[in-house]
């Protein structure tokens, strides 16, 4: 797909990730919105998958492992075509919503797996990669994990064995956006560097800007060409991007906007006045 | 069926078994291939076997993506590293999202840990599964039936826990004997003054002590309890209803496990008075029989508890 139809895509999720948190009343809208371009560039152009059959065998997996992103998930799926009808009001994280307030594979059509525990999702992504090399399938797993997630020494357990085990059917993207929850990854752990790390690790390292389609195409066709390692693409990105008063402010890592703030966001986002 | 001697060999038994004709069966080890006895099986089958290194919420998680793309892997390792270490994953990646996804707990227990001390030794496993609905829980009491557990887990459907032995554990069902999906199997039918219920490797010593309680004109009905929180427990409930007394016999800590189960059914069903003989404490190293006796599993010390709880009725 066309750059400039991703990015229009891509303003048009992060408005609907910031519409359900709002008419949700809870929820993470600054790590939704970084992870956003990510997202579109799997959905829209990367991607092999069939919304129409989600279980299908040979489909391409995807995993966000940082969880709390996943109003981001849920507007990518929707515009996809995953929900017939579309959902017009996603009810997030309210009684008996499809939508749940982390990502659950047992209630969301369209998920692969069930996050929202930090850490996990590089091991579990290692197991799809070597379901698919034990059962000769050739599709790719890809997992998207936050840089203040990779404190947690699960992450680099599944690190480990990935690059052991040679899954370059594994393709990691770092949401690298430089904050956690408190504060920023540097002031937490003096720093914040996972390129070299997963360099340290044996993987197939590139680091890229994560708000750019041309840069996280390339990446994603290089980490393919990539024989024998696993790849970590680490994305340099804006927490809160697109929504001028939510980037670089970590208030909004959970948060919700009020009526005026909302109504900035879909001006600033979508162009349209509420 | 081929030959295996203890409760590790049978799980590398059941599953070189079971590899013949289905593709789906995975093994995945953190570190314990040699330590489950499987090595045969990663040499055999060495594309279907997933080392993880010393590594148990990595070996879980793995397990989960497997599972989650039509695998049925069997993640074996030490039980407290299993069910503690990755307690987490467990619960909110194999529970949670029912995922067809095995797991063998060995060592379990004073017995399985023996002279390895306490960091090896582990008693909450079953009290700890026990909490997350969907895990169904088996626990074998020798190297039979752990083969038979085995061979059940991969024909349910959704995750299941085994809680396995050391190898220490005395032989005492027939290779042929069914794991039994009732969850109780009668072993001695010598009166209705107590009602033992034993689970896993202690059998054979609450079997000895029924012996003992005979000699004493105490005539008790012995049965193994190999299913724990199972969904349909209506046979274990017809032989409590013919007992005043039931005593249960676990190595495991007095919560969570046999005891508490029982404790639940017989308050939930019928009220009978349950005598726990279980773990208080935690254990200390030392070789398997004696560190057993010392921890009142000796077939004196349940047959002593067994007279002392009937005289408390």
């Amino acid at each position: 797909m066309e750059t400039k139809e991703l990015q229009e895509i891509a303003s048009l999720l992060r408005f609907e990730a910031v519409r359900m948190v709002y008419e949700g009343g809870d929820g993470h809208p600054g790590p939704a919105l970084s992870s956003a371009d990510i997202v579109t560039a799997l959905y829209f152009d990367i991607l092999k998958i069939d919304p129409a059959n989600p279980d299908w065998a040979d489909r391409d997996r995807f995993i966000l492992s940082k969880g709390h992103a996943c109003p981001i998930w849920y507007a990518a799926l929707n515009e996809r075509g995953y929900f017939q009808p579309k959902v017009e009001h996603f009810h997030l994280r309210q009684l008996h919503s499809e939508f749940q307030g982390h990502p659950s594979m047992k209630n969301t059509r369209g998920i692969d797996m069930t996050t929202g525990s930090l850490g996990n999702g590089i091991a579990i992504g290692a197991g799809m990669a070597i379901a698919a090399k034990a059962t000769g399938k050739d599709y790719y797993t890809y997992v998207i994990c936050g840089d203040g997630e990779l404190q947690e020494g699960l992450c680099w357990e599944g690190a480990n064995m990935a690059a052991g085990r040679g899954l370059d059917n594994l393709i990691v993207f770092i949401d690298k956006n430089g904050y956690q929850s408190y504060k920023t990854v540097d002031y937490t752990v003096g720093r914040n560097n996972p390129a070299e790390r997963f360099m340290a690790f044996g993987w197939d390292v590139q680091e890229i800007d994560g708000h750019n389609f041309d840069e996280i195409k390339a990446a994603v066709a290089a980490a393919k060409q990539n024989k024998g390692k696993p790849s970590c693409i680490v994305c340099n990105c804006v927490k809160g991007k697109g929504v001028s008063y939510m980037e670089n402010n970590n208030n909004w890592h959970k948060g919700v906007p009020t009526k005026e703030q909302f109504a900035l966001a879909a001006r600033e986002l979508r162009g349209i006045s509420l | 069926m081929r030959a295996f001697s203890g409760s590790r060999e049978a799980f590398a038994a059941a599953l070189l078994d079971m590899a013949e004709y289905d593709e789906r069966v995975m093994v995945i080890s953190a570190d314990s291939l040699k330590a489950m006895r499987a090595v045969p099986f990663g040499e055999q089958y060495p594309n279907r076997y997933v080392e993880c290194g010393i590594a148990e919420q990595c070996a879980v998680d793995v397990a989960a993506g497997m599972a989650s793309c039509g695998l049925i892997p069997f993640v074996g390792t030490y039980c407290g590293f299993l069910t503690m270490r990755a307690c987490e994953q467990l619960r909110t990646f194999i529970g949670y999202t029912h995922l067809n996804a095995k797991f063998v707990g060995f060592n379990a227990g004073l017995l399985g840990g023996e002279r390895e001390g306490v960091t090896h030794q582990f008693y909450e496993d079953i009290g700890i599964v026990a909490t997350m609905p969907g895990i169904q829980i088996f626990t074998p009491a020798d190297p039979a039936q752990c083969y038979h557990a085995i061979r059940m887990a991969a024909e349910v459907e959704g995750p299941v826990y085994v809680r396995a032995g050391s190898g220490r554990e005395v032989s005492v069902y027939g290779n042929d004997a069914p794991f039994a999906t009732s969850g109780i199997t009668v072993w001695k039918r010598y009166g209705t003054d107590a009602l033992l219920l034993s689970n896993g490797f202690v059998l054979d010593r609450v079997l000895a002590a029924a012996e003992l309680l005979s000699q004493r004109e105490i005539h008790v009905t012995v049965a193994d309890i190999n299913i724990l929180y199972g969904d349909d427990a209506s046979e274990i409930l017809r032989e409590m209803a013919a007992a005043n007394l039931v005593v249960t016999v676990e190595d495991h800590n007095i919560n969570g496990g046999l005891g508490s189960y029982i404790s639940k059914l017989a308050c939930e069903n019928r009220p009978v008075r349950v005598h726990r003989i279980a773990l208080t404490s935690y254990g200390e190293s030392g070789p398997a029989n004696e560190l057993a006796d010392a921890y009142g599993f000796s077939p004196e010390a349940i047959a002593q508890a067994v007279a002392a709880a009937r005289t408390q009725q």
